[in-house]
């Protein structure tokens, strides 16, 4: 690994240069490989999409099984596959669970394009499925992965009625969830920052609403969640942790479609179908929660908070147009805010905060040849976030925010069954707004600084394999080459004492190079199947990660801080090795794995003991970060039961997660505040009838660390408090209830077939169900902090000092009505 | 400032109390350690003033005894101007030289009529007055510990101007307003008192303490609020925080070097999030070598008198 810091270089773009070097030696090494791939054998390709018959849309967790062979593949994201197989006649089945399986004898003499259209299986939640790829668990190379499907989430405990993929995650074994409700989540001891989440391939910087106790994610817009949380395969990067990979339904290709649903405190309304038939769709999402107009309901005109409020909405959107045979295009969005106003007329205090994202995505995908496909990206996400605070005259407006504009190729190829190759580009520019502060008093305007930008460039190369050397052993191989360019105009404060020496200012112009940073960024994992039905797996990653959340709170916040590696604040760089033994009971009825994992983390980033949030104010905001290393080990185990009526799992996690930063804790190793030793989860889902659908969670966790006051003084006539070391203190164990329950109307209805005059089953038009919700069966009151209260005064001789624990969430029931026609 | 118009943490602790269910644990703190607490301060013209006590376990008992034991009144405590050296004279408020009951009050925070009759120490510089740039060290000899720490009195800065206006919709009630000329190209932080004309000790207000971050060099004006009227229980709640038309009070702006604003920004802000989970917990960064708690600060005052009106 090399780091390299350059200053004050004359105008020049190392960065490209250095990447496009790389690339060029990357490439010729792989065709220099894959020339050895060549054999004397007469080879045909068989290729096409596998789609949803009722909808028209790719069903991206199809497989093909070539029985004679007993080889097969995978389709990608976007439905396609490709096998080159020896010419021959052979009976190929395509696979997808909870569609019917077909099966057909193919005689492939020459390259031919077979695109089937699956049926949904006759009913539709018969058999709940955990994982869209049962024999994954042992076959696949993949470590560490995890799918879940929509139809799976919703059947679910929903937390006051909103469907959330965010919290399904966290029932995961490694995924734990930031605080009670909390949308942000940890992944084997990784920050929240290190999980690099992706709408339709567009990044997703603030994953949260409601100070993240809901997600972005609206579940009637979303098709599938991938989550990838180790042996992160070379085609991802610019992340430690993990990849959560979000897709978006396509929009019906057939016919027009309309669903929704109307919840406790929001309401969703999805439209879709077919901007031409077969050929090309949309689909448009929209959710609105009414916070906001109960509470003005419950405040009289009147009340001294009259005026307060929040809401959220989001709006997805999707169009996908078949151009050729060989060319599709998709175009995502999603736009969503929060807007919180709290107004206090009496006191003359007033506050709004409004936060959210904008993405937007535009996707090329181009076949070359039965063998190679091509997927174009590009792309464009938006983060702001403002809080503007009003007393009497004097008004503050914060705000911060990042914008990043994404370009990137990605070509698969597959030169038999035996190989998958991957290899692509991807080019990200930065521009960051940390923290730009205003303030005012009546007609005086202070001096907040100028508000800094930090641009930034990003490049990434990349080629992995994976490869079967024999029956028993595969191998996901891969390379990726990153840089990152801090350029100019930039302004770097260099802080005096104030009194002998004075603050001063280096200014770098446009293009200007800061810091250009690069590093190899190896993949590697495999697979060893065993004779019973079970495998091994083990993976090494190596990752770089140029972007950075910093937080000045003890929980996630809307306020939390994006920043770029500058010259000052240097790319995290992380490992993750692991290793697991995989295996499938009762005929891939049960599926079972024990993994264990360490990982190495350096240059993380926090702020200095004591920053606050204006501190930034002419200065920049890498003056007032400290740097320092994580670690984090441990093992997971996970039992599911995948189909059947009764289906859910068990997963538990021992895990353990420290840092050390030089300037925090007085350089000590202390215990992250997501360290968790213990994690429990117990999910299942009981399809009682084609009526009544049951669901259940269970959640035991080691209490998060915090860091209390160890002891008390008086200074002034000021009572003060001295902490004890960081995160010394635990809280008490969080472990909560679920229940749901899921009342169907009838799919389907009687009808006379007028040509024979037999009654026949026709599914409905028009369907709904009722989905009822307890969070929290037994009202746990869960910690959600703890602080330190204080009353009464020495004088009267009532002082007392005591530790008070927020509980936010007793029972909540809730009820949701869905519909669609 | 900084303070008022930053406690969007605060804000979020608030609103989350609001909203949630809150009860009383009992959860192991490590980390408690027994350390000194120094509250010392120098003025221009004014000896030193040195109190001294123990920081107490957060479980410990908090009566009024378990306050009054946590003073220390054997220590030795030394000042130096860098010339002079004066060793401080204890002085306890169980014998204290006429006149001087209502300083020691004003010091103590606790009525002179009980004070009296209590054994608290404070250690003064009789021999020692504040002289603006003078760099004065203090150090404490305490069970068999050493501790030390410096600070300069600067020069003071002056304001442009003191007024009084009325607020809102009151004609008779206002807060007292100031302009003031920031000196260019320097980092400056101040301490805000004010008093009636007739009482002994200055009052701080809500947020005493700021600096210039906002406003280096700039000339403009500000208000502060009357800190007298929330001790005032004959007053009406509309009416706290205003100076009455007609009062006559006492302005106090002093300047303190910037460590010393350090202290006294991070001490403010702990005070205000007040544990706050959405704030980063802080300890306070002293100035006192040797591993105690507190401050020794040296002030350089500016004074004028306001009638309101």
């Amino acid at each position: 690994m090399h780091i390299l810091v350059i200053k004050l270089l004359p105008l020049r773009r190392i960065d490209v240069i250095a990447t496009l070097l790389f690339m060029k030696t990357l490439l010729s090494l792989l065709f220099i490989s894959l020339s050895f791939l060549v054999v004397a054998q007469k080879k045909a390709t068989v290729s096409g999409y596998i789609t949803d018959a009722r909808s028209g849309e790719a069903l991206g967790i199809a497989r093909i099984f070539v029985q004679e062979l007993k080889t097969g593949t995978v389709v990608n994201n976007y439905g396609f596959y490709s096998l080159t197989l020896p010419i021959g006649i052979y009976q190929i089945e395509y696979r997808c669970d909870g569609f019917v399986t077909i099966e057909k004898t193919i005689d492939l003499q020459a390259n031919q394009t077979i695109s089937l259209e699956l049926e949904m299986a006759v009913q539709e939640v018969k058999d709940i499925r955990v994982s869209g790829k049962r024999s994954d668990n042992v076959n696949s190379a993949k470590l560490g992965q995890m799918e879940l499907k929509m139809d799976q989430v919703k059947t679910l405990p929903a937390f006051m009625g909103e469907v959330d993929v965010v919290k399904t995650l966290q029932l995961l074994p490694g995924v734990s969830s930031v605080s009670e409700g909390g949308q942000g989540f940890y992944v084997r001891g990784g920050g929240p920052d290190q999980n690099l989440v992706l709408l339709d391939e567009g990044v997703v910087y603030n994953a949260a609403h409601l100070f993240g106790f809901f997600s972005v994610f609206n579940a009637d817009a979303i098709n599938s969640v991938n989550l990838i949380k180790g042996g992160m395969p070379a085609n991802y990067g610019g992340r430690l942790s993990s990849v959560l990979e979000v897709n978006m339904n396509e929009g019906n290709l057939k016919k027009f479609k309309v669903k929704g649903g109307i919840g406790a405190i929001s309401s969703r309304l999805t439209i879709e179908g077919p901007l031409k038939k077969d050929r090309g769709s949309f689909v448009v999402s929209a959710r609105r929660t009414y916070i906001d107009l109960l509470v003005k309901a419950a405040l009289s005109d009147t009340s001294p908070f009259a005026g307060s409020g929040y809401f959220f909405y989001d709006l997805n959107a999707k169009l996908n147009y078949k151009l050729t045979d060989k060319d599709r295009i998709y175009l995502s969005a999603y736009y969503g805010k929060d807007i919180f106003s709290f107004k206090d007329n009496n006191g003359g205090f007033q506050v709004e905060m409004p936060w959210g994202n904008g993405i937007a995505a535009l996707r090329w995908n181009h076949l070359f040849t039965s063998k190679l496909f091509m997927n174009t990206t590009l792309s464009v996400s938006d983060y702001d976030f403002e809080f503007a605070s009003t007393q009497d005259e004097f008004r503050i407006a914060l705000t911060s925010g990042i914008r990043d504009y994404t370009a990137k190729v990605d070509f698969s190829y597959f030169p038999n069954p035996k190989h998958r190759i991957k290899w692509g580009a991807a080019y990200i520019y930065h521009d960051f707004t940390p923290t730009s502060l205003s303030a005012q008093n009546d007609t005086i305007v202070f001096n907040t600084g100028v508000a800094q930008h930090l641009y930034s460039h990003e490049t990434a190369v990349y080629a992995l394999d994976e490869f079967d050397v024999n029956e028993a052993l595969r191998i996901n191989a891969g390379l990726r080459y990153s840089t990152f360019t801090h350029v100019g105009p930039f302004d770097r404060y260099i802080k005096g004492d104030g009194i002998s020496t004075l603050d001063s200012v280096v200014s770098y112009d446009r293009g200007d190079i800061i810091a250009f940073y690069q590093g190899l960024e190896p993949r590697f994992s495999f697979r060893y199947l065993l004779p019973d039905n079970s495998s091994i797996k083990g993976g090494y990653a190596y990752n770089y990660q140029y972007v950075h959340l910093v937080t000045l709170s003890a929980v996630s916040l809307p306020t939390d801080i994006w920043f770029p590696s500058t010259d000052k604040a240097k790319p995290e760089q992380g490992f993750q090795t692991s290793l697991g033994y995989f295996r499938n009971f009762a005929k891939d009825r049960y599926e079972a794995s024990v993994e264990v994992y360490y990982k190495g983390m350096k240059n993380l980033i926090e702020f200095k003991e004591g920053a606050l949030p204006g501190d930034n104010v002419n200065d920049n905001t890498d003056n007032l970060l400290v740097y320092g290393d994580g670690w984090a080990y441990g093992a997971e185990f996970f039992l599911k039961k995948t189909s059947g009526a009764f289906t859910g799992w068990i997963g538990y996690t021992w895990a353990k997660t420290e840092r050390r930063f030089p300037d925090i804790n007085e350089g000590n190793n202390y215990p992250a505040k997501y360290d968790r030793r213990h994690d429990l989860n117990l999910v299942g889902m009981y399809k009682l009838n084609d009526t009544w659908t049951f669901g259940a969670s269970f959640i035991y966790a080691t209490g998060n660390t915090l860091t209390l006051p160890a002891s008390w003084y008086v200074q002034d006539q000021n009572l003060l408090f001295q902490y004890g070391p960081r995160n010394s203190t635990r809280m008490a164990p969080y472990h909560r209830l679920d229940l749901s329950a899921t009342r169907y109307g009838k799919a389907y209805k009687t009808k006379t077939d007028p040509a024979t005059g037999q009654d026949i089953q026709v599914k409905k038009a028009y369907r709904s169900n009722w989905s009822f919700s307890v969070y929290n069966v037994y009202n746990r009151l869960n910690p959600f902090f703890l602080y330190v209260d204080n009353n009464g005064d020495f004088m009267s001789g009532n002082f007392s000092l005591s530790i008070k624990q927020v509980s936010l969430f007793p029972i909540i029931p809730s009820v949701t009505w869905n519909f669609e026609f | 400032m900084e303070l008022r118009i930053l406690k969007y943490s605060t804000f979020f602790f608030s609103i989350a109390l609001l909203w949630s269910c809150t009860k009383e644990v009992q959860i192991d703190i490590p980390g408690y350690q027994e350390q000194l607490v120094v509250d010392g301060r120098i003025e221009t013209g004014q000896p030193a003033i040195v109190l001294l006590s123990k920081s107490a376990n957060v479980y410990s008992s908090t009566n009024f005894d378990s306050y009054l034991n946590s003073f220390v009144d054997d220590a030795i405590v030394v000042l130096s101007d860098g010339t002079q050296t004066d060793t401080l004279t204890k002085i306890c408020t169980d014998d204290l030289p006429p006149g001087f009951e209502q300083i020691a009050a004003g010091i103590f925070g606790i009525p002179a009529e009980i004070l009296v009759n209590l054994h608290l120490c404070a250690y003064v510089s009789l021999n020692m007055l504040g002289e603006v740039g003078k760099t004065y060290t203090l150090q404490i000899a305490h069970e068999g510990k050493q501790y030390a720490a410096s600070s300069k009195i600067l020069d003071p800065v002056a304001l442009d101007s003191l007024y009084w206006k009325p607020e809102g919709n009151f004609t008779d009630r206002g807060f007292s307003w100031a302009q003031l000329t920031d000196p260019n190209n320097t980092a400056d932080a101040y301490l805000w008192e004010v008093k009636y004309l007739q009482d002994f000790q200055f009052s701080k207000t809500f947020n005493p303490y700021f600096n210039d971050k906002f406003f280096n060099g700039l000339t403009f004006d500000f208000a502060y609020e009357n800190p007298m009227s929330f001790q005032d229980t004959t007053s009406i709640n509309d009416y706290r925080g205003y100076f009455k038309q007609g009062d006559t009070i006492v302005v106090k702006m002093s300047k303190l070097g910037l460590k010393e604003y350090n202290y006294f920004e991070k001490k403010y802000n702990q005070i205000f999030s007040g544990g706050s989970p959405f704030a980063v917990p802080t300890n306070i960064p002293t100035n006192i070598e040797g591993g105690a708690l507190g401050i020794w600060v040296a002030y350089s005052p500016w004074v004028d008198t306001l009638v309101c009106n």
